[in-house]
């Protein structure tokens, strides 16, 4: 075979390889993408459409009736469903409770999580082996905490609070005790993600500010923070979306002062027509959409995160 | 501007003693040289005299200050590090001018400074870029003018060269001398690599094993090795060693190895004979002689190497080892010849068989 046609055929089987590749990765985001596309545009449809079969792929009278009802039920005022499809909620009481415990418990796991992070890399916290047993907490599942917690939150802690300190503090049903459970479960992972990033920082950077005069404070606000700083925008995310879906510990621990979006999706339900599903799928893109937006505004600190393992030392 | 001086120096880590007692005394704006093979200490040395590692044991000293416990950012050292230790996510200017903010000076007073040091090294257009975007060599100037915008009477430095291709080392090796001779500081200086502790070093110290085996000048170490590690440690090629017998001859000693016999001069105390010894003798002290000359050994070539000013031949004579010698370019042998050595006697090195210590 000459050159150019040995050269041919190689640029043949690139472009087959290719060709493949994008098959596989377009199939599988189909199938990743298939469950939102049938959520959003089912938030579009009116109650007659929701389970016709065959399906109707696209909705043939679509309607803004869906978002409408979870935007703008006037609870004071109606206080009662006006027709069999509508509950006598709406989203905000919810997206304030999910907004504020989420950000909040994301925002107090990472910063403890960080610096906890910094002291094991750093200074082998709990001896070598502690760094593997952190995630340890994760192999428990939620099912198995969820009832103690209750009885933990609803009657423990006020007893024992009335019994020592005359006030009875219940955590039961508060913002405060949803985010500290949060901050709780999901510091793990901070500590876990926020290591690995530590870790690619290099000793003789922090040596060389020491050196310098730089105190640990400093070298930490100066050095080793800013170089992380990506790697802290992800965890947020990645925690901050952990907390956002959670469900079970959320709907146990709750009701009915506070309750956090997927417990309020739950609740669209109704005797005559059973799950809602119209007003579940607005919800549910409403749940969505947020998360989309944040993972576009830190596209770029994203990849970067993602990518650890490659900076440049 | 500071001497230092370290005082049965340790250090341990678990049961594995990295520095096993160092007695060293660095004079004030010397340019001293710790050399030795990977893991033999050097580095742990020179983090304890930066205080970056604390001693179990012993005193650092510099200047009149006792500072074995003092921290590191208090001590008044510069120190460039192996891998630069550049901050990536700062610029050129911030990254040097980080020690003076540290130190609180007034952002004018910085400015020049910087500006100064930059100028100095040649580095003033990069102030603006990132260190990621500077050259391996631009990248080595940074971390030096990192060092000196703050003054120390001190300068550690930790193999700062290893990271640049091997022209460039050697570019920056004269810079760094050029360098030591205008601050006048005191420069302790880490390396493994031999040549650059010949060329730079006013004096070097050589490590081996936690222990420090001899400190003298570089032509003094190359010429009168205190033990069998600094003679093979220094030299390229390395020196050639026989392993034999010292030997008592007719009045006179001798080293016997086998397949020859060398005359020993008085320097060697005649009481060792009958002891096990290494005969140390550097590739251009082998000299190839005619069959008649007295001491001549017989020998046949087995490589040759051209270098252009000399050439390396290598041969075997019968020993269990091969030996080298640097001979002119213009000798006309190839692989395969049969020739005769001898050993200049003058410049012999006798060591121990056991412990490596000089003998002669």
């Amino acid at each position: 075979m000459t050159p150019a046609v040995a050269g041919r055929a190689a640029g043949r089987t690139r472009r087959r390889r290719t060709v493949l590749r994008h098959a596989v990765l377009i199939g599988w985001g189909a199938i990743i993408m298939f469950p939102i596309y049938w959520m959003i545009q089912t938030s579009f449809k009116d109650s007659g459409e929701w389970v016709t079969w065959p399906p109707n792929w696209l909705p043939q009278d679509p309607t803004l009736k869906n978002y409408e009802q979870v935007f703008t039920f006037d609870v004071q005022a109606a206080g009662v469903a006006r027709e069999a499809t509508e509950q006598p909620f709406n989203i905000w009481g919810s997206l304030l409770d999910s907004v504020l415990i989420c950000s909040i418990s994301s925002l107090i796991a990472l910063f403890m999580g960080t610096f906890l992070a910094y002291a094991i890399s750093r200074f082998n916290v709990g001896g070598s082996t502690f760094r593997h047993m952190v995630l340890l907490v994760r192999m428990i599942p939620p099912i198995v905490i969820a009832i103690p917690l209750l009885m933990y939150y609803a009657i423990m802690v006020p007893f024992a609070t009335e019994t020592l300190l005359d006030t009875r503090i219940s955590l039961f049903d508060t913002r405060t005790g949803v985010s500290a459970l949060y901050t709780t479960v999901t510091l793990p992972f901070v500590i876990w993600m926020m290591l690995s990033f530590i870790e690619e920082v290099p000793y003789t950077l922090e040596h060389a500010a020491r050196l310098m005069g730089a105190g640990r404070i400093y070298t930490l606000r100066k050095i080793v923070l800013p170089l992380v700083a990506s790697g802290m925008v992800v965890t947020f995310l990645f925690v901050f979306i952990l907390s956002w879906g959670e469900f079970l510990l959320a709907l146990t621990l709750t009701h009915p002062d506070v309750s956090t979006l997927p417990v309020l999706l739950n609740k669209y339900q109704s005797a005559s027509e059973g799950r809602l599903y119209g007003p579940q799928a607005a919800i549910g893109t409403v749940i969505t959409v947020p998360v989309v937006i944040m993972g576009i505004l830190i596209q770029k600190h994203l990849v970067k995160g993602f990518s650890f393992g490659m900076m440049r030392r | 501007m500071a001497g230092i001086v370290l005082k049965d120096l340790v250090k341990e880590f678990g049961s594995f003693a990295a520095v096993k007692g160092i007695n060293l005394e660095i004079r004030d704006g010397e340019f001293l040289i710790l050399v030795g093979p990977s893991g033999c200490g050097k580095t742990t040395t020179l983090n304890m005299i930066s205080g970056l590692v604390e001693p179990t044991g012993g005193d650092v000293v510099i200047g009149d200050r006792v500072v074995t416990h003092t921290e590191a950012g208090e001590r008044g050292l510069g120190m460039v590090f192996q891998d630069l230790a550049l901050f990536p996510h700062m610029t050129v200017f911030d990254n040097i001018a980080f020690g003076l903010r540290v130190k609180h000076v007034d952002p004018g007073e910085i400015r020049r400074r910087v500006e100064e040091a930059a100028e100095a090294m040649h580095i003033a257009p990069l102030l603006d870029k990132r260190p990621g975007e500077c050259s391996g060599g631009e990248a080595q100037r940074v971390a030096l003018a990192r060092t000196i915008v703050t003054n120390p009477s001190v300068y550690l430095m930790d193999e700062p060269l290893s990271s640049l291709d091997a022209k460039l080392r050697v570019d920056m090796r004269t810079e760094l001398k050029h360098l030591h001779e205008q601050l006048g500081g005191t420069f302790v200086y880490v390396t493994h690599d031999q040549a650059e502790a010949m060329t730079m070093a006013d004096r070097i110290a050589v490590m081996n094993d936690g222990r420090i085996e001899q400190v003298g000048e570089p032509l003094e170490i190359y010429r009168r090795p205190a033990s069998h590690f600094v003679a093979g440690f220094f030299g390229i090629p390395t020196m050639n060693f026989l392993d034999g017998t010292v030997e008592a001859a007719a009045g006179a000693i001798e080293f016997r190895g086998t397949g020859l016999a060398v005359p020993l001069d008085a320097s060697v105390d005649a009481g060792l004979a009958g002891r096990g010894a290494v005969l140390g003798v550097r590739s251009e002290h082998v000299l190839v002689v005619d069959a008649d000359t007295e001491g001549a050994t017989p020998a046949t070539v087995s490589l040759i190497e051209p270098l252009g000013d000399t050439t390396l031949l290598f041969f075997d004579h019968g020993g269990a080892r091969r030996m080298v010698a640097k001979v002119d370019p213009d000798l006309p042998v190839a692989a395969g010849d049969a020739i005769h050595v001898a050993l200049d006697t003058a410049n012999l090195h006798l060591f121990d068989a056991g412990d490596g210590a000089r003998l002669n």
